[in-house]
C-alpha cells in the first residue's frame, strides 16, 4: 500500500518542456486517473514514477521515501503497458512467473542444473507456483497457462499482462492505457474488471489514459492533464459539473460541451444570445465571456416557447438511445450540440428549422482566456 | 547505476572495440603503407605509415642497362609504376568496370520484366515459373561452376567477355528482391497507366521502375561488389588471356609473377583494387549496408 | 491475345537462363560424376559410383571433408559470436557507434583476394608483422609471462610460444599445425562485419517496452536483460547468421587459392578448392562433378535446416 507524492516534477527532452513544475499527492489505495489528450505528458509522468524516465527537476516520494535514486526495478511498483510487453517466447505461466522468480530467487538459485541440488529452490518454486496459480485464477486465465502470448487474443494479453503485475503484490500499479489496444464492446467490459480488482486488491491504482470516458467510470479521483500541467485534480462528479477550465470542460464529456459567446454587465447578468441567464456571475463586471453548455443538457422544443436558440438542423445522429443533433445557429453560423430523446427527435428532419432550450442551471461560464467563472447558485 | 560507473563501462567498450577495430584495419593499414616504402623498409617494417620516402634505385631498370639517374626514383613511384606496368593494370580495372557494368545492366534488362510478370500479372503457368525461382535460390553459385565452364569450354568461348558476364545474367536473387518490392506498388497506379495507354513493356520502365529506385540501388551494390570482388568465376574460366582478367585475378597473377622482393608494387596493385570499393563504400555506407545485407535475406 | 504475349516474353529469358544456366549445370555436374571424363577428350566411359567411392577412400578428400568441416566449425561459432558481441556494444555507445560499424564492415566489401595476400605478407614468418611482434614479446618480460603462462606456474618450454622465443617464431601459413587456424582467421576476419549488420538490425527489431517489463519485473544487470529479452529475441536473426555464416563458410576459396592451395599436407583443402583443383586444374571432370554433388547436397541441407528453423519459430510466436 503506498502513499505517492510527486513535488515540483519537471521533465525535458532536449528543448521542450514536456512536463511543468507538476503536484500530486495520491493517497494509499485509491484510483487515480491521469487522463490527457496524446502528447500532454502523461505517459512520461507515469514513466517517472515507476523510475523508467528520470525527472529534469522535483522529487518522487513513495510512503514518505524519496525514490529519485532508487531504480525501477527497486520501488517495488508494478506497470502494465499499453502494448502489454508479455515475453513472446515464454508461455504464459513463464509470463507470470519471471517477476517472481528475479526477485526471490537469488542469482545462484537462477543458475540451471547446477540449482537442482539448492535446498530452498524447491519450496520457493512451489510458493512461486502458487502465487501464480492464484493470480491466473482471479483473471480467469487458468486455461491459458501452456500458451504463448502470441496465441491469445487482445483482451487475454491484456490479462496476463495484468497478472504479470499482480503477482508481485506491488504497493501500487501503475497502468499505461492499458484498453487501449482492445476493441469497444471489450473495453467497457475490461474497465469494469479493473475496477473490481481495484476493489479486491485495495492496492494503488495509477491509471494513464487519453479516454475520458474510462477516468469518468473508473477513478476515486482524476487528473486531467494538458501541455504537460494538471489542470484539474478532483472526483469525476466535480470535473463534469464544475471545470476548473474551459479546455477541462471540452476535453471531458461526449459529445464536447457547446461553447457560446456571451456578454455580462457590472451587475453580473449574462446574456447569450438575446437569452438572459437566470444565474448571475459572483464576481460582477461588464465583460465578453463564453457560456459553455453540454448537449445532455439541452432540448429542443416546439416554436412557442421564447428563450430559444434558433437554428437549422444540419446532422442527426441516431444512437438508438438518444439522438445527437448537430445545429446551425441562425445568426452567426455556430454549430451547437443537442441531444434529445428518441420520440421528440424522430420527427425532425435534416434542413429542417428547429429551437432549442437549455437548463439554466447547468450553464457554465469562462472567461476569454477559459477560466471558469463562478455563478451565484 | 550511478554516473561514473556508466562513464568507466563507457570506456570499457571503447577500449574493446578499438582493440577490434586495430586487428581489423592492419592489413588495410599495411597493404596501404607497403605500397608506399621501399623493399628494405618493406622488409624491416620501419619508415612510418608514409616510409621516409628515400630515393631507391630499381635494380632491375639498372639491369635493363638503363641509366642510373632513370632508375633511381621514390618508392611510392616506383611501386606504383611497376603496378601499372608490370601488369595491365588498368586493364585489369577497365574489364572489372566493363564486367561488373555488363552484368548488372543484363541483370536487370532480364529480371525486371520477369519480377513484374510474377508480382502483378496473370498467366498459365505463373506458380511454376515462381517455383523455378525459388528452386534455383537454393542452387549455389559454385555447384554450377564446373559445368558450366564445361559447357563454354565446349563452345569455345572460354577466355571471352561473354564467359565472364553469361553465368550471371540470371539472378534468381534479383527477381525474388523486385517481385517483393514490385508487390508492394499500388496495382491503381499501374492500371491508370494502362488506362492511358501505356504498354505493359512502357509500365515496367516508366512506372516500376522509379518506384523500385531504394531496391535497385542495394541490388546494385550487392551485384557490383559481388562482381568484382568475384575471384572463383574468373579463375576458372580466363584460362590463359592476359587482357580479359578481371582485378583480382589480375593481382593474383601478379603474385605468382613476382619474386618475394616485389611486395611494394603487389601492395600498390592491391590498393588500386580495394579502392574504388572502399571510397564508394565511405561515401555511401548506409546503401552499401543494405545492400550487402539483401544478401543474407535470401 | 496481345496481352498474353507480352507476359510470355518478360518471363521467357529468364526463365530460359534459369535452365541453362542453373538446372541444366545441376544435371550435367550429376551425370559427369558418374563418368570419368576429361575436357577435350573424345569420349568417356561410365564407371557408376567409383568417383563417390573413391571420395570414402582416398586419404586426401577425408582430409578435405575434414579441413572443410573444421574450417566452418572454427569460422562459424567466432564469427557469428564476435558479430553478436560487435552489435551489442555498438548498440549500447553513446557515441562513435557509426564509425566502429563502418570500420567492422570494410573486410566484408574489401576484395578478399587482395586482403588475404595483405594478410599473407603480415603472417609470413620472417618479415611479418605479426611474428615481429611476437619476438618482440619474447624481450617483454609481461608479455612472455602472460603467453606462455609461466605466471601460472607452467613450463615455458612445454608451451608454444616458449618454444617460438626459444627456436623459431611459427609459421602461421606454411605450418600445417598452424594453417588452418590461419586461414580460419581470415574467414572470421571476413565475416563477423557482415554477422554485426544483421544483429544490429535484429536488435533494432526488439520492441523496447520488453526492456521495460523486465526492468518492473526486477531484471537489473545487462546480463539479465540479456538472457530475459535480448538472446531470445534475437532467435529468428541467429537462425539466419549461422545459417548463412555456414554456407558461405562451405564455399571458400579465394584465400586457400591464393595462400595455401590446400596445403600444407592439404590441412587446408576445402571442398571448393578441392572442386577447382580437381575439376578443372587437373582436369578430372568426374571426380570434380561428383565434389560438386556432394557441395550441393552441403548447401541444400543447411539452407533446407534453416528453412525448417524459421517455420517452426514462425508457428509457435
Amino acid at each position: 500500500m503506498a502513499e505517492i507524492e510527486l513535488k515540483n516534477i519537471s521533465k525535458s527532452f532536449s528543448d521542450t518542456q514536456v512536463i511543468k513544475s507538476l503536484d500530486l499527492s495520491i493517497s494509499d489505495g485509491e484510483f487515480i486517473t491521469i487522463v490527457g489528450p496524446s502528447g500532454c505528458g502523461k505517459s512520461t509522468l507515469l514513466r517517472i514514477i515507476a523510475g523508467l524516465e528520470t525527472q529534469s527537476s522535483g522529487d518522487v516520494i513513495i510512503d514518505g521515501r524519496e525514490v529519485n535514486n532508487i531504480r525501477a526495478s527497486d520501488r517495488d511498483l508494478a506497470m502494465v503497458f499499453q502494448s502489454y510487453a508479455l515475453y513472446p517466447h515464454l508461455t504464459v505461466k513463464q509470463n507470470l512467473s519471471v517477476p517472481l522468480k528475479l526477485r526471490e530467487l537469488s542469482k545462484i538459485e537462477r543458475i540451471p542444473i547446477f540449482n537442482w541440488f539448492l535446498p530452498n529452490r524447491h519450496s520457493k518454486l512451489k510458493e512461486i507456483n502458487n502465487k501464480v496459480q492464484k493470480a491466473s485464477d482471479t483473471l480467469k486465465i487458468t486455461h491459458l497457462l501452456e500458451r504463448k502470448p502470441g496465441q491469445l487474443s487482445g483482451g487475454q494479453q491484456q490479462r496476463v499482462a495484468v497478472g504479470r503485475a499482480m503477482v508481485r503484490e506491488p504497493v501500487a500499479f501503475l497502468m499505461d492505457e492499458p484498453l487501449s489496444n482492445l476493441d469497444a464492446a471489450l473495453r467497457v467490459h475490461m474497465r469494469a474488471e479493473i475496477s473490481e480488482l481495484h476493489r479486491d486488491l485495495k492496492t494503488t491504482f495509477v491509471y494513464v489514459t487519453h479516454d475520458q470516458a474510462e477516468a469518468l467510470t473508473m477513478s476515486d479521483r482524476m487528473a486531467v492533464m494538458m501541455d504537460g500541467e494538471i489542470l484539474q485534480l478532483d472526483t469525476p462528479n466535480e470535473i463534469y459539473k464544475n471545470p476548473s477550465n474551459l479546455r477541462v470542460a471540452e476535453f471531458i464529456g461526449s459529445p464536447k460541451i457547446n461553447v457560446l459567446p456571451a456578454e455580462s454587465d457590472e451587475k453580473g447578468n449574462i446574456t447569450c444570445k438575446g437569452i438572459t441567464i437566470s444565474q448571475t456571475l459572483k464576481i460582477p463586471k461588464k465583460s465578453n465571456l463564453l457560456l459553455g453548455i453540454r448537449p445532455e443538457h439541452m432540448e429542443i422544443i416546439g416554436k412557442n416557447k421564447n428563450k430559444y436558440l434558433n437554428g437549422k438542423i444540419i446532422h442527426k445522429e441516431n444512437l438508438g438511445s438518444d439522438v445527437y443533433l448537430h445545429v446551425v445557429l441562425n445568426e452567426n453560423e455556430e454549430k451547437i450540440i443537442v441531444r434529445s430523446d428518441s420520440t421528440n427527435a424522430f420527427e425532425v428532419k435534416i434542413g429542417e428549422e428547429v429551437n432549442s432550450e437549455w437548463n439554466d442551471e447547468k450553464i457554465l461560464t469562462f472567461d476569454l482566456d477559459g477560466k471558469s467563472l463562478p455563478l451565484n447558485k | 547505476m550511478n554516473h561514473q560507473s556508466k562513464w568507466f563501462s563507457e570506456i570499457i567498450k571503447h577500449f574493446i572495440l578499438i582493440l577490434g577495430a586495430v586487428v581489423v584495419i592492419l592489413p588495410f593499414y599495411l597493404m596501404l603503407s607497403f605500397s608506399f616504402k621501399s623493399p628494405s623498409e618493406i622488409q624491416s617494417i620501419s619508415g612510418g605509415f608514409f616510409g621516409s620516402q628515400e630515393l631507391m634505385l630499381d635494380r632491375r631498370c639498372v639491369k635493363e642497362g638503363k641509366p642510373e639517374e632513370e632508375c633511381t626514383m621514390l618508392p611510392i613511384v616506383y611501386n606504383y609504376k611497376a603496378a601499372f606496368e608490370e601488369a595491365p593494370l588498368l586493364r585489369y580495372l577497365l574489364n572489372g568496370v566493363i564486367v561488373t557494368v555488363s552484368i548488372f545492366a543484363i541483370q536487370i534488362l532480364i529480371a525486371l520484366p520477369c519480377a513484374y510478370a510474377l508480382a502483378k500479372l496473370n498467366f498459365l503457368g505463373k506458380n511454376i515459373v515462381f517455383g523455378m525461382v525459388i528452386f534455383c535460390l537454393l542452387i549455389p553459385v559454385h555447384a554450377i561452376a564446373l559445368p558450366l565452364y564445361l559447357m563454354l569450354a565446349k563452345l569455345g568461348l572460354t577466355n571471352t567477355y561473354a564467359a565472364l558476364v553469361i553465368p550471371w545474367t540470371i539472378s534468381v536473387f534479383g527477381i525474388f528482391l523486385m517481385r517483393q518490392f514490385f508487390m508492394t506498388v499500388p496495382d491503381d497506379l499501374i492500371n491508370a497507366a494502362r488506362m492511358d495507354g501505356m504498354s505493359e513493356f512502357s509500365i515496367i520502365w516508366k512506372v516500376m521502375l522509379p518506384t523500385a529506385i531504394p531496391a535497385l540501388l542495394a541490388f546494385a551494390i550487392f551485384s557490383v561488389v559481388a562482381h568484382w570482388n568475384d575471384y572463383y568465376w574468373p579463375r576458372i574460366v580466363i584460362t590463359g588471356d592476359r587482357d580479359l582478367m578481371t582485378p583480382p585475378l589480375g593481382l593474383r597473377m601478379f603474385k605468382s609473377d613476382m619474386d618475394g622482393n616485389e611486395y611494394g608494387p603487389m601492395m600498390a596493385a592491391a590498393t588500386i583494387i580495394v579502392t574504388p570499393l572502399v571510397v564508394a563504400f565511405l561515401l555511401a555506407q548506409r546503401r552499401f549496408i543494405e545492400g550487402i545485407t539483401l544478401t543474407g535475406m535470401k | 491475345m496481345s496481352k498474353f504475349r507480352s507476359h510470355f516474353w518478360f518471363v521467357v529469358p529468364a526463365v530460359l537462363l534459369m535452365i541453362v544456366i542453373l538446372i541444366v549445370p545441376i544435371f550435367v555436374a550429376g551425370i559427369f560424376s558418374f563418368t570419368d571424363y576429361n575436357l577435350g577428350s573424345p569420349d568417356f566411359r561410365w564407371i557408376g559410383w567409383k568417383n563417390y567411392e573413391a571420395l570414402t577412400k582416398y586419404s586426401s578428400y577425408k582430409k578435405m571433408f575434414s579441413a572443410s568441416l573444421t574450417y566452418v566449425v572454427l569460422v562459424v561459432p567466432f564469427s557469428v559470436l564476435l558479430g553478436l558481441g560487435a552489435a551489442l556494444l555498438i548498440s549500447s555507445l553513446r557515441f562513435g557507434g557509426e564509425i566502429y560499424k563502418t570500420v567492422f564492415f570494410l573486410p566484408v566489401m574489401a576484395t578478399l583476394l587482395a586482403m588475404a595476400i595483405a594478410w599473407e605478407f603480415t603472417l609470413d614468418p620472417i618479415v611479418g608483422l605479426v611474428n615481429k611482434l611476437l619476438s618482440e614479446g619474447c624481450n617483454t618480460n609481461w608479455f612472455y609471462q602472460l603467453i606462455t603462462g609461466s605466471w601460472l606456474g607452467f613450463n615455458p618450454a612445454e608451451n608454444w610460444y616458449g618454444n617460438a622465443c626459444a627456436d623459431r617464431m611459427p609459421n602461421w601459413l606454411g605450418n600445417k599445425k598452424y594453417a588452418l587456424g590461419a586461414i580460419s582467421f581470415i574467414g572470421v576476419w571476413q565475416a563477423f562485419g557482415f554477422n554485426m549488420v544483421l544483429y544490429l538490425a535484429g536488435l533494432t527489431s526488439i520492441p523496447r517496452d520488453l526492456y521495460k517489463a523486465a526492468e518492473m519485473d526486477g531484471a537489473k544487470s545487462s546480463w539479465e536483460r540479456f538472457k530475459l529479452v535480448t538472446w531470445p529475441m534475437l532467435g529468428p536473426t541467429h537462425v539466419f547468421v549461422i545459417t548463412i555464416t555456414s554456407i558461405r563458410s562451405f564455399q571458400v576459396f579465394d584465400t586457400v587459392e591464393a595462400l595455401t592451395r590446400g596445403g600444407p599436407s592439404k590441412s587446408t583443402y576445402m571442398m571448393v578448392y578441392a572442386m577447382f583443383e580437381k575439376g578443372v586444374k587437373q582436369n578430372l571432370v568426374g571426380i570434380g562433378s561428383s565434389l560438386t554433388i556432394i557441395f550441393l547436397l552441403f548447401v541444400l541441407v543447411l539452407t533446407l535446416t534453416q528453412v525448417y528453423f524459421v517455420n517452426r519459430r514462425v508457428h509457435y510466436s
